[in-house]
Order: structure tokens, then sequence, then C-alpha cells
């Protein structure tokens, strides 16, 4: 397994130096800036990405534009990320903020702390993947999904895995679910907004399922990974989670299974520049690049993760965004309504 | 006042300890308070904190309660009695202090949650850990170490002299206690109860772990963050949690009274303390060592976790997650961590203990309020200190300030209260003749502090120092929000593994990590014994 890997890295690399060089020769076209020289500068980057994407996914950025050092500052919270920048806009020290999903890059937007950019190879992502004037570009997305524990299904549930949402609020299911905090956690609150899109933005109805859920719920778990962990352990028996993060739970050996019940709403991972950088020509330059086939093929074998690229498949044991039945997810309005929706939910929860 | 004028030296000092504390303690925190908006009152009017308040009290009431019950059960076994094992005891009293609370709260589900390996797996029980019973209970056990530090401290230099005078005129060993112990430490009882409060009061990463939906002030304010943005909002929270720490400490003056608890005079003592009953030797001893069983599940289960593939569901022996902290920059995190918190911890504890002598031993007008300002640090989560420092030295014209240094800086001051609470105590146990027979022999009051008092002060100078380097290398909330690649720390990079899923290296790097900070603490242990004696001979 190991040697697989490295071979196909090293192809990977092979691959991306091939498309750099193409990319310099090709400098011509009327698309690029037209300048002969390559670009170079040193980018800090604010990365919500997983620990093992980082490396591999900034050392092939690295093959690709040898010219420009990105430094990254990781840190798989992208709330934390966030709050960073607001922070620092007197002296902004982050030139690229990237991973989290847009609703974490939407309001920075909004608030003038993002520098917009329409790549070239924007043009191959799908309009509802970007936002419109290029203030951050979605690479990746997210499918909501289900983890479950398979031992504790079998002798507590009967080996009945949920095939809509609505299964949730079965009785059997009280007091063995667990779900990501809607107010502390991106994945929480996506899949809140997704039972609103599912009784059609009915708001009365979706906040009386969340009710009714909520008495089934043993635990709403502050991190999205954390919940993943306690049904691994099988503290609990099931979690609304991010899909990807479950098969690579799954792939560690975890007695656990991934269910997708349809109706279930996605999340589009972004990548933005932040506003008063001082390398913008090699800040542009990662953003172009995230959105490459290239890109984006070693993001999904990294991380599981899929693509807003139509000719990227999805990993082994994924579905594709176009297989499963998805909610009309109108992401501007949940993000523009996220506080309102979660101060609703608050009350009619009690929390 | 007369004396400032007549010693340039000690009103210079007192000029930098307040100009100090104006800009590292005060600035930042005005920075975040005068975030524009009107939020603020919203967030009042809206009334959504009662109960977090509420049930901040209801913790705070509970957890100080049996961690101080504990650490007073400790530092009575350790300094009184002649139990076994006190070495071995020495180390368990401060190993709850060097593991950042995250890594623990999942060790602690691991072990006693619904299906926990000891609760479910051996017991057979289904205990509900998430709410006030876990975050209790994590407490408990996170913060007995503070309040043993720092009575173990104040017992330790309650005269034998009394106590055996007292036992000679006939008192029984718990009249004693009660008469003549109990009366004495009252300064530092005090100071230990009102830190331990404080900081339990402040905690954000245990209720944040195992706290569920019990909410409590600090996790409030870190959901208003992280989740609406919300920084008004969460301020007046923070506003709050400094409201109730001055109302702790406004009921410690008052407990206090006027009086005085000289128990260190000119002469030096060599008196034995009296013997303690036997049965009361072996109930401390049981009862530390029932902790300690205790805490050593828990830490050993963070060593197993760190030597297997996927704990606790494969259980491989594997050496792969060690090798990886030694690998990339991981080496620098664990740097960063050792040195930040030895420059952070010997900084603050000297700062404390000359801030300590200012305000006990200087007439000036002032000092009581320069003395809540030492203290409100401790109820500053450690969220809104970080974001103060982000805030306010986040300006262009000081972007050639290094952020190690920044965080250094931070970690000076934000864990000022407990070395500053422990000089105060201390000095308050020493006579005021000693100084003036310095300073009537010619010294300046400065020397008389340096030459006669700080030999004196050893144990309050070692509190100062173990804590602020414990909590320096334990902290992420304060350093999260500071720091950067070339400057990060353990906390961060097991922080990160932990939401990658990677418990086993977050474990490995959490045991890296507290080896460490054991080494660290065993060597300046040994210094701190020579100094210490050095000390006695002069003194």
């Amino acid at each position: 397994m190991g040697i697989d890997r490295r071979y196909d890295r090293r192809t990977f690399l092979r691959l991306a130096g091939a498309t750099a060089a193409v990319a310099a020769c090709g400098g011509a076209t009327p698309t690029a800036t037209a300048t002969a020289a390559p670009v170079a500068g040193t980018i800090s980057v604010y990365s919500a990405l997983n620990e093992s994407t980082n490396n591999e996914f900034f050392g092939a950025f690295k093959k690709a534009y040898p010219g420009v050092t990105a430094n990254v500052l990781s840190l798989a919270a992208a709330g934390e990320l966030q709050t960073r920048i607001r922070t620092e806009k007197a002296s902004p020290k982050a030139d690229i903020f990237i991973g989290g999903s847009s609703e974490f890059h939407d309001p920075l937007g909004k608030e003038g702390l993002l520098e917009a950019y329409i790549a070239p190879n924007a043009k191959d992502i799908d309009a509802k993947f970007k936002e419109a004037t290029g203030l951050w570009t979605g690479w990746y997305t997210g499918i909501f999904g289900f983890i479950s524990n398979n031992d504790r299904l079998s002798k507590e549930l009967g080996g009945k895995k949920p095939a809509t949402w609505d299964d949730l609020l079965d009785a059997s299911w009280k007091g063995k679910l667990i779900l990501p905090d809607p107010v502390k956690t991106g994945g929480g609150y996506i899949f809140m907004a997704t039972q609103i899109f599912r009784f059609n933005k009915d708001e009365a109805k979706a906040m009386d399922f969340m009710k009714k859920l909520h008495a089934n719920i043993a635990q709403y778990i502050p991190t999205s990974p954390g919940a993943l962990t306690l049904i691994d352990q099988g503290q609990f028996v099931g979690c609304p989670n991010w899909a990807h993060d479950i098969l690579t739970e799954k792939a560690k050996g975890n007695p656990i299974d991934l269910t997708i019940p349809t109706d279930t709403g996605f999340e589009v991972g972004a990548i933005s520049i932040v506003k008063g950088t001082k390398s913008l020509a090699a800040a542009q330059a990662l953003v172009n690049w995230s959105i490459t086939k290239e890109a984006g093929e070693l993001n999904v074998k990294l991380s599981n993760r899929g693509s807003t690229r139509t000719d990227v498949a999805p990993a082994a044991g994924s579905p594709k965004l176009t297989d499963v039945k998805l909610v009309n997810y109108e992401r501007q309005w949940a993000t523009d309504n996220k506080d309102r929706l979660l101060k609703l939910w608050q009350q009619t929860v009690g929390l | 006042m007369r004396s400032l004028q007549r010693e340039p030296g000690v009103l210079l000092a007192l000029l930098a300890v307040i100009a100090l504390v104006a800009l590292f303690i005060v600035y930042p925190q005005l920075r975040v308070i005068a975030t524009p908006g009107t939020g603020y009152i919203d967030f009042l009017t809206g009334g959504t904190w009662v109960r977090s308040t509420w049930q901040s009290i209801q913790v705070m009431l509970l957890s100080t309660t049996t961690a101080v019950l504990l650490g007073f059960v400790f530092a009575y076994g350790m300094v009184y009695t002649n139990m076994p094992w006190k070495r071995f005891f020495r180390v368990i009293g401060i190993l709850p202090l060097l593991s950042p609370p995250f890594v623990v709260a999942a060790a602690y589900v691991i072990l006693f949650g619904p299906r926990g390996l000891i609760s479910y797996g051996v017991f057979g029980l289904t205990l509900n850990v998430f709410g006030l019973g876990g975050i209790w209970g994590v407490q408990t056990i996170a913060f007995f170490p503070f309040a043993y530090q720092l009575i173990a401290d104040v017992l330790s230099r309650s005269d034998a002299r009394l106590e055996q005078a007292a036992r000679n005129l006939g008192a029984g060993p718990w009249q004693v206690f009660r008469t003549v112990t109990l009366p004495l430490s009252r300064p530092g009882l005090g100071a230990a109860i009102l830190t331990t409060a404080i900081y339990v009061l402040e905690d954000f990463g245990n209720p944040a772990l195992i706290g569920g939906t019990y909410t409590v002030l600090p996790t409030q304010a870190y959901g208003l963050i992280s989740g609406f943005g919300d920084l008004p909002g969460a301020t007046a929270v923070s506003t709050l949690l400094l409201a109730l720490a001055l109302i702790l400490y406004v009921g410690k003056i008052r407990l206090d009274g006027g009086r005085s608890f000289v128990t260190v005079s000119g002469r030096a003592s060599s008196m034995l303390r009296p013997p303690v009953p036997l049965a009361l030797t072996w109930t401390c001893f049981v009862a530390c060592l029932l902790l300690s069983v205790v805490i050593l599940t828990v830490y050993g289960s963070l060593l197993v976790s760190a030597l297997t593939l996927n704990f606790p569901v494969v259980l491989t022996p594997t050496m792969q997650h060690f090798e990886y902290i030694t690998s990339g920059t991981n080496g620098t995190a664990l740097q960063n961590t050792l040195v930040f918190g030895l420059v952070a911890a010997a900084f603050s504890a000297g700062f404390a203990l000359l801030a300590g002598w200012l305000v006990q031993r200087v007439a000036f007008t002032g000092a009581r309020a320069l003395d809540v300002l030492l203290i409100m640090p401790a109820a500053i989560p450690g969220l809104f200190f970080g974001i103060g420092y982000a805030t306010a030295f986040n300006e262009p014209w000081l972007d050639w300030l290094d952020r190690g240094v920044l965080i250094i800086i931070s970690m000076i001051f934000w864990n000022i209260p407990v070395g500053y609470q422990a000089a105060v105590a201390g000095l308050r146990q020493i006579d005021r003749t000693l100084d003036e027979a310095a300073t009537s022999l010619g010294a300046s009051s400065l020397r008389g502090f340096r030459d006669v008092l700080v030999p004196m002060l050893g144990g309050s100078l070692r509190v100062g120092f173990v804590t602020t380097f414990v909590r320096a290398v334990t902290t992420l909330s304060v350093v999260i929000f500071l720091f950067t690649p070339s400057s990060t720390v353990a906390t961060i990079r097991i922080f990160q593994l932990v939401n990658d899923l990677n418990f086993g290296r977050a474990t490995a790097f959490t045991v890296a990590d507290i080896s460490m900070a054991i080494v660290v603490l065993g060597v300046f242990a040994i210094l701190a014994r020579g100094r210490l004696a050095l000390g006695a001979a002069r003194a």
C-alpha cells in the first residue's frame, strides 16, 4: 500500500509538472496575463483542510509553481480562521483562506475582507459552486451522510439504517443519536438548513422535525470529527455527518458504515484571497491551480471529498453528487439567514 | 507615600509595573470591549445569558469544593504526615496540570462514556458523562492540583513552633489544626479557593468537550463567536465572567478581614512539626492513592493510545505515532512550547513577586486597584485574552514584532494571578520587622526586598513559575489567534490532530509534551532546592 501510494504520488507529480510546463509554454494564450516570467512570491495560507491533505496538496502546488513559497497555517477549524481574518483586518496576515465550506468565506466577502478574483479555470466550474464576482471559488464538495456503529445497530435497531431523515424520528433511536452542534459546526448547520429545504422552506415544519429529532438526540457535539470518534467507539449508535470523513474512518478499520439518506445536503469547500495581500499574483496562482483537474483528483484521493469539476471522478465508495437525491440547497439564502435560523432553532429546542 | 519620594528606585519599579499592566492587561481587554455594534445591549436584553450564568455558578461551587477538598487532603498529607510514596504523589499532583484538556476529556469518554472501557466494559454501567456530572468530575481532577500547590505552599510556611507550643499546652492534634494551623493559613487558603474558583469559572476546554448541552459562560461565548460571529455578544458574556470574579474577590477581602497572619519572624525555625496520629496519616495515604489510581488510569490510556494503531478499536502495537511526531515541523512545535513556556514562566514569576511586594509593602494610593488588575486575567477566558492581543497588537507598524514574542508576553500576563496570589500570601506571613531591620541598617527597600524577602519567598516564586509554565504549555485558546507557522506550539498541533481524527498521533504528541514538561519541572525542582537552601543560609 505504501509503495502504491508513493507511486501514485510520483505519477501525479510528474503530471503536475508536465501541466506546469505546458502552462508555461502556452503563456501566450489570450487567457494568460501574457507575461513570460513565472509567478514568484511568498504567500501565507490559512488552511482549514485536514492535516493529511495539507502536506501533499501544497507539495504538489510547489511542483507546479516552484517560484511560489506557501507558508501554511493549518487549523482544521474554519470558524477560528474566519475569526482570525476578522481580528487581523488592520494588518492582514493571510493571503489565502482555503478550505471550510463557503458559508465561512461568504460573510468575509460581504464585510469587504476578501479580494475578488475570477480565475481562468473557473470557467469549468458550475455557477452554483462559485461566488458570481469571484470573492470565493468552490473547489471541492462534501455530501452529508449518516454514520452508524455496525455492532450496536444490528443488536439494538435490528440493523435498520435510515433511508430518509424522517426515519431518525423513530422512538427506537431515542438516546442513541448524536449530531454536530448546528451552532458550533458548519456540518450541523448544513444539516439543519437541509431540513428546511426538504420542507420547501417551510420553516415551521422543519423546526417541528428538529424538535422531534431533539427528543432522540443524546448529545450535540462541538466538532463534526469529534462525533465520528464517538460512533467509532460505540458510545452512541448513529450520527448525521460528512460522508467523506465517514469513509476515511471506515478505512482505518473502525466498525462503522456510511448511509446516504435521500434528500440530503452538501457543502461547497471554498478558496478565497484575503484583501491586502502583497503577493496577489502568487495568491491568484494558487486559486487557479486549486480548480485544475489535477488538484481536484489529488484532493479526492487525499480526503475522499468530491470535486466541483465534472471531469474528476469521486473516491471509491463515495457517491457522485449527481447520483444522490439532494435537496434544492439555496446556498446564498442559507448563508444569509444563518443567524436567524440558528436562533430560531435554539428557541425551538430550548437550548 | 514618603518612602516613594525618598526612593526613586521603588517609584521607578512601581511605574514600570503599572505601565506594563496597563499595556498588556488593560489595553487589549478594552480593545475587545470596544468592538463596535449594539450587540452588547441586544444580547443582555435577550436573556440567554441567565441560564448559562446560573449553570456557571453551579459548576463553580461544585468543582471548587471538591477540588479544594482534594487539594487540601493532598497538601496536608504531603506537609504534615510522614506517609510513604511522597515523591510519587508529588508527580501525580502535577500531572493533571500538564495536559491539554481536549485530549484528556476524550480519554475520560473512552474510559467512562456510555460504552466506556471501564464504566461499561468492567462494571456494565451506561453512564451519561456528558453534562453537569461529567464537567464536575473532570474539573475536580483538572483543578485540584492548583489548590494543592497553593495550600501546600501555605501549610509548609506555617510555624511549627506555634503548633508544638499548643501541643505542649495540652491541645490535641485536631484542636491545634483548628485553632492554630487553619486560622494562620487563612490568606493562603482564601487565595487557593479564590484562584481555583476563578479558574473553574473561566475553564473552557472541559465544558466544551464534556458539557454537552450544559452551557456555561465560556462555552456560550465561544458559541456566539463561532456560530454567529457575534463578538459583541461574546464580549458581554466575558464581562459577566469578570463581574462574577470581582464578586469572589470582594468576598475574599471580607473574609481576610484586617488580621495579621504573621508566622515568620526574624529567627529561623528548625523545629519539627508535632507528629500526626497514625490513623490520619494512613487516611491521607489511602485518599492520595485512590486519586492517583484514577489519574494514572486516565494518563495510562493516553500512553496506550499513543502506542497502538487506532485506540480503542484496533489495538495493534505500533511506534508510527511517535515516529510521526519527530518528523517535519512537529519538532519545532515541541521546541517552541518549551522555549515559550520557560521564558514566560521565568518572567511571570519574577514580575508577580515584584508586583506582590509593591502592593503588599509599599504604601501608595491605588494599591487595591492594582491588586484587582493583577488578579483579573484569571477571570478572562483565554479566548478573549488571545483575541484581545490579536486585535490590539496587530497593527501595521507593529509588524516587526515577532509573533513568538507576542505569544510569550500574552502567557506572562495571562498567568500572573497565581504567582501574584502566592507572593502576596507569602508576604503576609512574613513579619515586616524583617524588611525594616534591613532598611534601618541602611539598605534601600528594593535591596531589602531582593536580599531578605526574595530568598524567603522561594515557595511563592516556585508556585508562580510552575503554574505559568504548565499553563503556557497546555493552553490552546490564548495561542489559537496568535500563532504563525513558525511559532506554532504543541497544543495547536494536538488540536489539529484531534480534529483530523488522528487520536493516536494526538496522544503521542501529548505524551511527548507531558514528558518534556515533567523533565523541565524535575530539573527545576532540583535547581530550586539548591536555591532554597542558599536562601535559608542567607536568611
